[in-house]
């Protein structure tokens, strides 16, 4: 049996917004199981993002229960969040998030130096010579293409070799051939060292590269496809 | 493990440079250099006193006495102990130059000295001659030498002859340094030195005479001071002693407590400063939200982040105290040539350590109060602020557990700021109302915003678009309002504050006159020259009034048999002698406010009658014995009554009065006050002088003049001590106008994207820089004319008087700082190409 490793049962999220309180997320309850690759697609402000964000535990739900790698997250506080990401997760965003004052190399070594690893900046040379940036492990962001930026971000995320890993449109802001290559590497990444992936993509063929697609619309699940169960 | 990875985050951090950091480097480098710059001087006075304690003070030790020479026995102890002894008289005299109708008369402090004078440094004259050259004379006059604003004023030159009393000097030359001068205390003349011997004939010591010995003595090195002391004050009748620890303790008071209230005028600015400090920290971590949103999504707990950015303003702190205290250090001594020139006493401008460490003390505390709160928010930042704008989480406070540490480090700075000035009261009240005034603002803030957004939604306003854009700008969300009222408010208010002492200090001689003051007060009038010089004045049509005493000086040393200084403390009645008088009557006039005059005639045990306010502050009461020591004896009398004595009139006043009987066979002379038409001044002064040339008349004007100058000086000290605070309050300024360029500009973008002109662009925000300086200069009027009250009514002890001149001034000069800054930093927002801005938003 699939072991599930992330359930939501009957999440919602509400915002209070200048205009009053919005209901982003209403009644979610969805199981991934480990190893599994899930696109999450569906119109703009739909609520893609901001399940993502619940799965991250970077918002809480204001109602029901979401539980990530048996940590019950409505539980916990911000502290006991950034732990479980630190040793469970990674997050790729559509703008990067690179720290401007750090070089590739340091970006990538900061979470394994969080998590307390010794050898944090071996390992985050050899995730940055994964993602093909070798020869760029002393460049700052700003001396980087968006492309190469990403890349770093992907080993950043990919190098304390997470359960979990999560991607907000990671290719949002490419061009098509670099996103491509940016999934690309991202899938075998996956791949690789067998993580769960969620993504968030507005893009129908990355989609479809997912075990399972899931479309949101008006902050529900609308439909939930298994890719091998369709075929 | 976390402060580890904080501080290898924070290094990286660093990188960027210290951009946004200019504001809090300049305030903090501004009030840390300011606060150890009056502190190095402080200190290179006091290490100046301390080297040259001998020299300043004229021997190892002195003993002096009031109205008296030494007693031969007293005389033989001083022998015993010292290897040398010294002995000099000083007095007050008229200085008579030129004859025939109009000679020049001025007012002179004489110090007659012997053959051993001076013990240590020596007297420098011009021509340089040696002093005991120069005092011998010539052509059989005794010679005398003078210092250079005498000598001016009397319209002399060397080898002029002058006369002191009856006897005619010449004189030999200027006194350039007069080693032991920082010794005496405030003197209302300029110095004449002779020859003791020379004074003999001259009438000018008398009994009766108001005169002092001072005997300066060589010890040997293995001298025990303390056991000296303690003998001379035990065995000598009325001696006050002082030794080479302390040569010029009045000097010593005066610097320490001036220089105490200008590091408390520093530390105010330092305040002023922390604003700019907070803002920059804010606007720093602002900027940072994605990183720090970033290192919580990759794993990093709160307290990881509070670190690497602690670590970081740590570190940006310790430079701006180490840029600060060089710049404080170092700039004393840079000035030392002209710091030295302008000091009365013997300075050791170099590194002091103590004061140095100190100014750390106080920009540390500074530091750690005004970044601790803004620091404390990054546990607010969240990691979904990256996916969604303003997803910070809602409190907008930090946790309680900030606030107290907060508060705790404000007490600290506080405290240590109030043993340090020794001022706690001066300290407590600063602290008040610095607290009071940023209270204030942040109320006056509230209230222009909810006017500013009342009246950006008027009909009246439809049409003037540039008003109705202030306002709007002003009322609504993420205004400005606070951050510019608080910073230039706090600085406006130590400005008004310091601005009001000034011009109350200043006017306080003028305003506190009594409109009718006598023109002399003529002292050293022997018995028999009382009652010819008062019928020869009274029957000048010039003169108005003329009223007279018999004054000897005394000191109180017992209070009910105990030491009075262990009774009433350091009572300023009780610091040296004190005038008193003798009267069969109350004076004309006199409330007793308890107890009974003696009866007329009364010739029993001396009963004194002791003045009202200063017994109460030394806690007497009716029935208590006071043991006063008068030309070296001590009359024990009963206190049989309390009377009003007020010093504000300028009359005659004394402390004490005592029986006649207690006080028969006294040698004493009488005190005059004359009051007359100014015109008739000179000519009263002439005949008096020539009438009765051992009589010094001194001029009340002069005498005001020279308080007045006294009291001008400190307040041009305290005024350049808020200089600094003016400058960084105007680095505050230039900071909250920086920090606004952005949003400034991009709405200017949007503006001129919708229509609004240029012109209408810059009269908005020209009109919103008025509003918020008119805000922040209203409160400062009040807050500051509050301090000011509090400074001149509790600290200083004078009247208070509203300076609404001054205080306009400065409001006005901070609305055109604000224009002028706000004006200057929309110059850029102006000149950008909309969709160029609008376009770099997206």
């Amino acid at each position: 049996m699939t072991e599930t490793i992330l359930s939501l049962s009957d999440a919602e999220l509400t915002l209070d917004g200048n205009a009053g309180r919005v209901e982003i997320l209403k009644g979610i309850t969805l199981d991934i199981a480990r190893g599994e690759t899930v696109g999450l697609i569906g119109p703009s402000g739909s609520g893609k993002s901001s399940l993502l964000m619940l799965l991250g535990g970077l918002e809480r739900a204001t109602a029901g229960k979401v539980e990530v790698l048996g940590h019950d997250l409505t539980a916990l506080d911000e502290d006991a969040l950034a732990r479980v990401r630190r040793h469970h997760m990674g997050v790729v965003f559509q703008s990067f998030h690179l720290i401007p004052t750090m070089t590739a190399l340091e970006n990538v070594a900061t979470p394994l130096e969080l998590a307390g690893a010794a050898d944090a900046f071996e390992r985050a040379e050899a995730e940055l010579q994964a993602v093909g940036l070798g020869d760029r492990v002393h460049h700052y962001p700003a001396q980087l293409s968006g492309g190469e930026q990403q890349r770093v971000a992907l080993a950043r995320a990919a190098a304390p070799r997470p359960e979990l890993l999560l991607a907000d449109e990671p290719t949002g802001n490419l061009d098509g051939s670099t996103g491509a290559q940016i999934m690309d590497l991202l899938f075998d990444l996956n791949a690789r060292h067998g993580a769960t992936l969620v993504l968030v993509t507005h893009a129908p063929e990355l989609a479809d590269r997912c075990d399972r697609v899931i479309r949101l619309a008006d902050g529900r699940i609308g439909e939930d496809a298994r890719r091998e169960a369709a075929e | 493990m976390s402060l580890a990875v904080a501080t290898k985050i924070a290094r990286r951090e660093l990188r960027g440079g210290l951009r946004g950091f200019r504001i809090f480097l300049a305030c903090l480098i501004l009030g840390v250099a300011a606060i150890a710059a009056v502190g190095s001087v402080r200190e290179a006075i006091s290490t100046g006193l301390e080297r040259e304690g001998a020299t300043i003070l004229g021997g190892d030790a002195e003993i002096e006495l009031t109205y008296r020479f030494a007693a031969p026995e007293e005389r033989a102890w001083m022998d015993a102990n010292a290897t040398a002894v010294t002995e000099i008289v000083d007095f007050r005299s008229m200085a008579v130059f030129g004859t025939g109708d109009a000679p020049e008369r001025a007012l002179t402090q004489v110090k007659a000295i012997d053959d051993l004078y001076p013990l240590y440094g020596t007297v420098e004259l011009d021509p340089a001659l040696p002093l005991a050259e120069a005092l011998a004379g010539d052509g059989g006059r005794p010679g005398a030498v003078m210092d250079p604003i005498l000598v001016d004023r009397l319209g002399m030159a060397v080898g002029d002859l002058f006369k002191l009393g009856a006897t005619e000097f010449v004189l030999t030359a200027r006194i350039l340094n007069e080693p032991d001068a920082g010794a005496g205390g405030f003197a209302l003349g300029p110095r004449t030195m002779v020859q003791t011997a020379a004074l003999e004939g001259s009438g000018l010591i008398q009994p009766g005479t108001l005169f002092e010995t001072e005997y300066k003595m060589r010890l040997p090195d293995t001298a025990d001071l303390d056991a000296l002391s303690a003998e001379a004050e035990g065995d000598f009748n009325g001696a006050r002693w002082r030794d080479r620890r302390n040569g010029a303790p009045g000097v010593q008071e005066f610097v320490d407590r001036l220089s105490s209230f200008l590091v408390l005028v520093g530390l105010a600015g330092l305040a002023v400063g922390g604003v700019g400090i907070s803002a920059a920290v804010r606007s720093y971590l602002e900027r940072k939200t994605a990183v720090i949103a970033t290192l919580k999504t990759l794993g990093a707990e709160t307290r990881t982040i509070f670190q690497t950015y602690f670590i970081q303003i740590g570190v940006l702190t310790v430079v701006g105290l180490g840029i600060g205290l060089a710049l404080g250090a170092a700039l004393p001594i840079a000035l030392a040539p002209v710091l030295e020139d302008r000091l009365p006493v013997p300075a050791t401008f170099t590194l002091h350590l103590r004061p140095l460490a100190e100014a750390a003390l106080y920009g540390t505390l500074a530091a750690l109060i005004f970044t601790l709160w803004p620091l404390a928010k990054v546990e607010d930042v969240r990691a979904a602020t990256l996916f969604r704008d303003g997803a910070v989480a809602g409190g907008s406070r930090p946790r309680w557990l900030w606030f107290a540490v907060t508060a705790l480090l404000f007490i600290a700075l506080v405290g240590t700021a109030a043993t340090l000035s020794g001022l706690w009261q001066l300290t407590f009240g600063a602290a008040v109302g610095l607290l009071g005034a940023f209270a204030l603002l942040v109320l006056a803030a509230r209230g222009v915003r909810s006017l500013a957004k009342y009246l950006a939604a008027r009909r009246a306003l439809r049409g003037r678009s540039a008003l109705r854009l202030a306002f709007g700008a002003v009322g609504g969300p993420g205004g400005e309002a606070l951050s510019v009222i608080l910073s230039l408010g706090l600085g406006l208010t130590v400005l008004a504050a310091v601005g009001q002492i000034d011009s109350n200090l200043r006017g306080a001689i003028a305003r506190d006159l009594p409109e009718v003051a006598p023109a002399f007060f003529m002292v050293d009038i022997q018995p028999d020259q009382i009652e010819p010089l008062t019928a020869g004045l009274t029957a000048n049509p010039a003169v108005s009034n003329v009223e007279s005493a018999p004054m000897l000086r005394g000191i109180i040393t017992e209070i009910n048999g105990q030491p009075a200084r262990e009774v009433a403390g350091d009572h300023w009645v009780l610091q040296g002698d004190r005038g008193v008088t003798y009267s069969d009557r109350p004076v004309e006039g006199t409330n007793i406010t308890h107890g009974a005059w003696w009866p007329e005639g009364y010739d029993g045990p001396a009963q004194i009658s002791f003045a009202t306010e200063e017994a109460l502050e030394m806690g007497l009461k009716l029935g208590d014995a006071l043991t006063v020591n008068i030309l070296g004896r001590d009359i024990t009398a009963e206190i049989t009554s309390f009377r009003e004595v007020d010093f504000s009139t300028a009359g005659i006043g004394f402390i004490l009065s005592i029986n006649p009987g207690a006080l028969r066979g006294a040698p004493h002379s009488f005190i005059s006050t004359v009051y007359a038409a100014p015109e008739a001044e000179a000519a009263i002064l002439r005949d008096t002088s020539n009438a009765y040339p051992n009589i010094t008349s001194i001029r009340v004007k002069d005498a005001i003049d020279r308080v007045t100058d006294v009291l001008a000086g400190i307040a041009a000290a305290i005024t350049y001590g808020a200089l600094a605070t003016l400058i960084t309050g105007g680095i505050v300024l230039i900071g909250a106008a920086a920090a606004g360029v952005y949003a400034r500009t991009y709405e200017a973008a949007v503006l001129k994207t919708v229509g609004a002109s240029r012109g209408t662009i810059l009269r908005s925000f020209a009109a919103r820089s008025a509003l918020l300086g008119a805000a922040a200069g209203a409160v400062a009027i009040f807050a500051g004319a509050l301090a000011g009250w509090g400074v001149m009514t509790f600290v200083m002890d004078l009247e208070y008087t509203f300076e609404p001149v001054s205080a306009l001034l400065i409001v006005t000069g901070g609305v055109l700082a604000t224009l002028v800054t706000g004006l200057l930093f929309a110059w850029g927002p102006l000149a950008a190409r909309p969709a160029r801005v609008l376009r770099a938003r997206e």
